[in-house]
C-alpha cells in the first residue's frame, strides 16, 4: 500500500465532516432563534416570510406588520452584529494566540479595548452623539495599539515580551484615564451611560452602524482566513519561520493591523466584551485540534455562535437587558470547564 | 547543489566578533560536522549559512551565487535548517509539523494542496514516522521529534540541510537511529552540515570536519586530518586520546576518548620505565611538558617540591621558580617565590590589607620588583634537565603579565622537561596553548589511586 493510500482514514474524515457541519449549523440555528425569540415571539415561517418580504412583498401579506418591522428593523441587524462581533473575537483571538505563541492572550493584549473604552467614555462625557461615541471608540482603540506597538520599537529588537509588556502598560494607562473620566462624569446622567457602555450591549444597533462594522469585519476576517495556515509557522517562533522562508515581522505587522481594525470596530459597536477572544480558540482547539487551517474557521464559527447565544439570553432572560460583558463569563466559563473535563488537550 | 562560505565574519554587537573568517565548502552528498566548545560559534555559523542573519563580512554562496540575491522563499527551497528539538506552544500533530516544511513552496496566502499532502506522506514514510502521523508532536519521544524535524526538512525539498545539534538530549540508540537516517539521506545526494558535541559521531559519519575555537577555524579537513589528539585537546581544552584501528594505509581513527588527569607520585621517578622516568628519557629528543593541576590547596606546589628533591637526588639539574604559600596560623596571607637554582627566597605577594575580611578578586597585591626578578630567573638559563614554573594564572593567560618569560620559554620550547602548575579552572586555556602536554593530578594525598 502506498503512503498516500493510507493517509485518508475514513473514520477520521467522517468525524471531521460531522464537526464541520455542526460548526456551520450552530450559528445558523442560533441566528434563526434570535429572529424568533423576544417579548413578541414570532414563528419560523413568519420569520422566513418577513426576511423575504423586501424581495417579494406579496409574501408578507398575511403576517402582522409589527412582526415584519420587528424582524427587519430590530432583530435582524442586532443578530447580524452579534454574529460579526463574535466571529471577529474568535478569529482575532486565534491569530493573536498564534503570533504571540501564547494561549493566554487575545486581541486585547495590545490595549485595544482599554483604548476604545476611553474613547467612548470621552465621547459620552463631551459629545453624547451615538455615532461620535462609535467613532471615538474606534479611533482610540487604534491609537492604543499604535502606542503599544511603536513604543516597543523604541527597543532595538522587538521581542514578544516587550510588546506584551507595552500592551499591558498602555492598557492600564487608558484604564486609569477612563477611571478619571468616570470620576469626573455626572453621577446621575453621564456616569451610568459610561458604565453601561463599558459593560457591553447591542441594544443601540442600527443598520447604519452595522454597515460600517460589516465592511471592516468581513475584509479583516477574509485576510485572517487567507493567512490561517501561515499562523502555524508563525507560532513556531521567528527563527524557524525565517528558515521556512516566511518573513515573520511583516506577517505579524499585517495580522496586528488587521486584527486591531476589526476588534476596534467590534468594540466600538458593542462596548467592552472581554473574554470571548481568549476562550473561543481553546474551545476550537478541543474540537478540531491546533492546526490553524481548521482552527481559524472553527473559532470564527464558534465565536459567532457564542455571541449570538449570549445576546439571545441578554434579550430574553430578564424584562430589561442584561449587559453582555456580564453574561459572557457567567455562561462561557461553565461551558469551557465542561469541555476541558471531557477532552484532554496538550496545547 | 553546492554550498560555500567565504571569510564569514559576524558579531551580535558592534565591535564584537563571534565568527572570524570562516570558510567552507560542501558538495552534494557530503556531510560536514562542525565541532567546538559551547559558545564557539557553531549555531551562529549555521544561522549565517541559512541566511537567518547577514554576515558582517564575507559571503555565503549557493552554486556560486550569493544567497543575498535569493528571496526568503527561494533560499528556503534550497537550504533547510533543522533546529534543536523544542516544544512548540501548540500540540500540532506530526503530519501538521511536517507540512510546515511546504511553506516556501506555497504562496504567502496559500494553503497546502493534495500534492503537498502526498509530499508530506512521502517524507514521513522515508524516515519511518508514518504510524505516528496523527500523534501530537509534543507527546512523542525526543528521537522521534528529531526525525519529525528531519522529515520537515525533506518536505521542504532542499538539497542542503543544516542540523543544529541533532543528537543533543538523545540516548545512545536514538542518536544512532537519527544519524543512520541522516547518513542514508546523504547517500541519496543530500548535503548535511551538522553542528555537534560528539567527535565520535563525527568520526563515524563526517566526510569533512570544521573545528571552531572562539569563532576561529582551528582546522578544516577530513576526519583523519582534523580529529587528532593534539587538535581535539586544544579545541576542547582537555586531554583527548584517539583510538585507531589498522596500520599504515588502513589506519583509521575509531573513537575519541577524554583523559582524566593522571594520578602520579613524584617518587615513581626512581623506577625505570615508569611514566615519569620515560618522560625524562624522551626529553632528549623533544621537550616534554607536564601540567600539574588541581583545585587550590590540593598540594600542587608540594608535588613539585618533591619532584625537585627527587630529581636532584638522581643528579638532574633543576631551575625555575616555586611559589609556596605563606601562612599565618590557618590563614594564607602571602605568596613567596623561590629561585630553584640559587635557593633565594623573596615575598612575591601579600593579601591586600583592606581585604582581610572580605573576598575580592584580585585579592593579592604583587610586588613588581619581585616579579621582574622572577622573570629574570626564568629568562637566563643554561641547559637544565627540569624547569619548574609555579604557577601560571589568569595574569599570564589573560593579560600577558606576570611570569611572561615563563610563557615565552614554554612557547619557544627552550626546555627539556617543564613542570608547570596550573589551577583546574585554567587547564583548558593551558591545553589550548600546549595541546600535547601531560596532565597530572597535583594531589599528593590520593596515594591509593596511584598508577605506576
Amino acid at each position: 500500500m502506498t503512503p498516500s493510500a493510507l493517509s485518508t482514514d475514513p473514520t477520521q474524515s467522517f468525524k471531521r465532516t460531522i464537526t464541520g457541519v455542526t460548526l456551520v449549523a450552530l450559528p445558523v440555528v442560533l441566528f434563526m432563534l434570535a429572529l424568533m425569540l423576544g417579548r413578541y415571539p414570532i414563528g419560523p415561517v413568519d420569520v422566513g416570510k418577513a426576511l423575504l418580504s423586501p424581495l417579494f412583498p406579496d409574501l408578507a401579506a398575511d403576517i402582522p406588520d409589527v412582526a415584519r418591522q420587528l424582524v427587519l428593523r430590530i432583530r435582524l441587524p442586532r443578530a447580524l452584529a452579534a454574529l460579526l462581533i463574535g466571529a471577529s473575537f474568535g478569529g482575532t483571538g486565534t491569530a493573536f494566540q498564534a503570533i504571540f505563541k501564547n494561549p493566554l492572550v487575545d486581541s486585547n493584549i495590545l490595549g485595544v479595548t482599554s483604548g476604545a473604552g476611553f474613547g467612548a467614555a470621552l465621547a459620552l462625557l463631551l459629545l453624547r452623539d451615538t455615532w461620535q461615541v462609535q467613532l471615538f471608540a474606534f479611533a482610540f482603540g487604534l491609537l492604543a495599539v499604535f502606542l503599544a506597538f511603536f513604543g516597543s520599537r523604541l527597543y532595538k529588537s522587538t521581542p514578544l515580551l516587550i510588546l506584551t509588556l507595552m500592551g499591558i502598560l498602555i492598557g492600564s494607562l487608558f484604564g486609569s484615564l477612563t477611571a478619571m473620566l468616570k470620576y469626573l462624569a455626572d453621577p446621575l446622567d453621564t456616569l451610568p451611560a459610561i458604565t453601561f457602555w463599558l459593560l457591553g450591549s447591542l441594544t443601540a444597533i442600527t443598520w447604519q452602524k452595522l454597515s460600517a462594522l460589516a465592511i471592516i469585519t468581513i475584509v479583516g476576517l477574509v485576510f485572517l482566513w487567507l493567512v490561517r495556515w501561515r499562523l502555524n509557522i508563525l507560532s513556531l517562533g521567528d527563527d524557524e519561520a525565517k528558515a521556512l522562508g516566511v518573513n515573520p515581522a511583516r506577517m505579524k505587522l499585517w495580522i496586528i493591523i488587521c486584527s486591531t481594525l476589526i476588534t476596534s470596530a467590534a468594540v466600538s459597536v458593542s462596548g467592552v466584551i472581554g473574554w470571548v477572544g481568549l476562550v473561543i480558540p481553546h474551545a476550537g482547539r478541543i474540537l478540531v485540534g491546533p492546526d490553524h487551517k481548521r482552527l481559524m474557521p472553527a473559532s470564527i464559527a464558534l465565536g459567532a455562535a457564542f455571541m449570538i447565544l449570549i445576546d439571545n439570553i441578554a434579550r430574553t432572560l430578564l424584562p430589561g437587558e442584561v449587559p453582555l460583558g456580564v453574561l459572557t463569563g457567567l455562561i462561557g466559563v461553565p461551558i469551557l470547564i465542561l469541555l476541558l473535563r471531557r477532552n484532554r488537550t496538550g496545547w | 547543489m553546492r554550498l560555500g562560505a567565504k571569510n564569514l565574519n559576524y558579531g551580535y554587537l558592534p565591535g564584537q566578533t563571534v565568527l572570524h573568517d570562516v570558510s567552507l565548502n560542501i558538495d552534494p552528498g557530503e556531510t560536514l560536522y562542525v565541532l567546538g566548545r559551547n559558545g564557539s560559534g557553531k549555531t551562529t555559523l549555521l544561522a549565517c549559512l541559512a541566511g537567518l542573519i547577514q554576515p558582517d563580512a564575507g559571503e555565503v554562496m549557493i552554486d556560486g551565487k550569493n544567497i543575498r540575491t535569493f528571496s526568503a522563499t527561494e533560499r528556503a527551497r534550497r537550504i533547510g535548517l533543522i533546529p534543536q528539538i523544542h516544544t512548540p506552544t501548540f500540540a500540532y500533530t506530526v503530519a501538521e509539523m511536517i507540512m510546515m516544511g511546504r511553506a516556501p513552496h506555497l504562496g504567502w496566502l496559500g494553503a497546502p494542496s493534495q500534492e503537498d499532502h502526498a509530499i508530506v506522506d512521502e517524507a514521513m514514510a522515508q524516515v519511518g514516522l508514518f504510524e505516528l502521523r496523527d500523534r501530537p508532536y509534543t507527546e512523542i519521544s525526543g528521537g522521534e521529534q528529531q526525525l519529525v524535524l528531519i522529515a520537515r526538512g525533506l518536505a521542504q525539498k532542499c538539497r542542503i540541510l543544516l542540523m543544529d545539534e541533532p543528537t543533543a538530549h538523545l540516548d545512545l540508540s536514538n542518536q544512532h537511529r537519527v544519524l543512520e537516517i541522516v547518513n542514508q539521506l546523504s547517500d541519496q545526494g543530500l548535503s548535511f552540515i551538522v553542528s555537534s558535541h560528539s567527535p565520535n559521531n563525527a568520526l563515524a559519519y563526517a566526510d569533512r570536519v570544521l573545528l571552531l575555537t572562539g569563532g576561529w577555524v582551528s582546522a578544516y579537513g577530513s576526519p583523519l586530518e582534523t580529529l587528532t589528539e593534539s587538535l581535539l585537546s586544544s579545541v576542547y581544552g582537555i586531554r583527548t586520546e584517539v583510538i585507531y584501528n589498522g596500520e599504515g594505509e588502513a589506519k583509521k581513527p575509531v573513537a575519541v576518548i577524554t583523559q582524566r588527569p593522571i594520578s602520579l607520585l613524584p617518587e615513581s621517578l626512581k623506577y625505570p620505565h615508569s611514566l615519569l622516568s620515560d618522560v625524562f628519557e624522551k626529553s632528549f629528543e623533544t621537550p616534554q611538558l607536564i601540567l600539574v593541576t588541581g583545585l587550590s590547596g590540593v598540594g600542587k606546589t608540594t608535588w613539585c617540591t618533591r619532584l625537585v628533591d627527587l630529581a636532584r637526588n638522581e643528579g638532574l639539574t633543576v631551575n625555575g621558580v616555586l611559589s609556596p604559600s605563606v601562612f599565618k596560623g590557618q590563614r594564607k596571607t602571602g605568596i613567596a617565590l623561590m629561585d630553584l637554582s640559587t635557593g633565594e627566597r623573596r615575598q612575591l605577594a601579600n593579601l591586600r590589607k583592606d581585604d582581610l575580611a572580605k573576598v575580592r578578586t584580585p585579592r593579592w597585591s604583587f610586588e613588581p620588583q619581585v616579579m621582574d626578578w622572577a622573570n629574570q630567573v626564568l629568562k637566563d638559563t643554561g641547559e637544565n634537565d627540569l624547569l619548574i614554573i609555579d604557577e601560571l594564572g589568569p595574569l599570564e593567560f589573560f593579560q600577558n603579565k606576570g611570569l611572561v618569560e615563563g610563557l615565552k620559554r614554554l612557547d619557544t620550547g627552550r626546555y627539556k622537561v617543564a613542570c608547570v602548575v596550573v589551577r583546574s579552572s585554567l587547564l583548558p586555556n593551558a591545553l589550548q596553548r600546549w595541546p600535547n602536554a601531560i596532565v597530572v593530578n597535583g594531589s599528593t594525598r590520593s596515594e591509593s589511586k596511584t598508577q605506576p
